[in-house]
């Protein structure tokens, strides 16, 4: 099992969809799990390809490439103080958003597959009930425990 | 008959073929398994995917329109981590293709 890099923060203030990518993808760099530039990938990504990455009501998944400047297999998540547009149709607005980044175009599938079985059994909706930042922090080391 | 000795070719798209996509493979998967369909689910990116030719392909509306016609089933996911709007969906339209026993 790859060792996976996790971090999050609740309540972040966020003016726009850019910034809150920026929240969560700052954390993986933060933690050293991206390099700085990795920031603006993500954040080009949307903006090339659109907000397809809102994956759910209420929920954005950012990435960029494995060489946007991805160091080490990472997964953050931030909860927003208030929600923001990212131009989805039917899912906006979103208030918790997810980043992560992969060395390769594999090693994160387990880690994906993971966060998507805990998305289906509430995740989103327990990081946003969730108290404090050991809460939300302890949310997505449960993600990460739970790769096979 | 596919779907049941021979796998359908399933295919989410995304804009990169790394993150969302996944999730929706995921989903897929599960889905098609409660349906008793058996189906090959991918994640992939837009461009590959115009040069596959699938049974099926999901994904976002905004990307799903660009594959109308491309494949004989073509689905418009909204939510990501939804199995049963994802079963809802697809019972339909796997049904008419003769891909699903009633």
């Amino acid at each position: 099992m790859a060792r996976v890099v996790t971090a999050a923060r609740p309540g972040v203030a966020a003016e726009d969809w850019r910034a809150a990518v920026r929240a969560a993808s700052q954390l993986l760099v933060d933690a050293g799990a991206a390099e700085p530039r990795y920031v603006d990938r993500c954040i080009a990504t949307v903006e090339e390809l659109g907000p397809y990455m809102v994956v759910a009501p209420g929920v954005a998944l950012a990435h960029a490439r494995p060489e946007d400047g991805a160091v080490a297999l990472g997964l953050s998540a931030v909860t927003l103080r208030e929600p923001v547009k990212f131009g989805h149709a039917e899912n906006d607005p979103v208030d918790v958003v997810f980043a992560f980044g992969s060395p390769d175009r594999d090693q994160h599938v387990g880690l994906l597959g993971a966060l998507a079985r805990r998305l289906t059994e509430g995740l989103a909706d327990d990081l946003r009930k969730a108290g404090d930042e050991s809460e939300v922090r302890r949310l997505m080391e449960e993600v990460a425990a739970d790769v096979e | 008959m596919k779907g049941k000795e021979e796998p359908l070719q399933v295919l989410a798209v995304c804009g990169v073929g790394m993150g969302s996509s996944l999730i929706l493979r995921m989903t897929a998967e599960e889905a098609f398994r409660d349906l008793g369909v058996r189906a090959k689910v991918e994640a992939t990116d837009l461009s590959s995917a115009k040069s596959a030719k699938p049974d099926v392909i999901l994904g976002q509306g905004m990307h799903t329109a660009e594959f109308e016609g491309a494949a004989p089933v073509v689905i418009a996911v909204t939510n990501f981590v939804d199995k049963e709007a994802l079963k809802r969906q697809l019972e339909g339209p796997l049904r008419e293709a003769g891909w699903l026993e009633s």
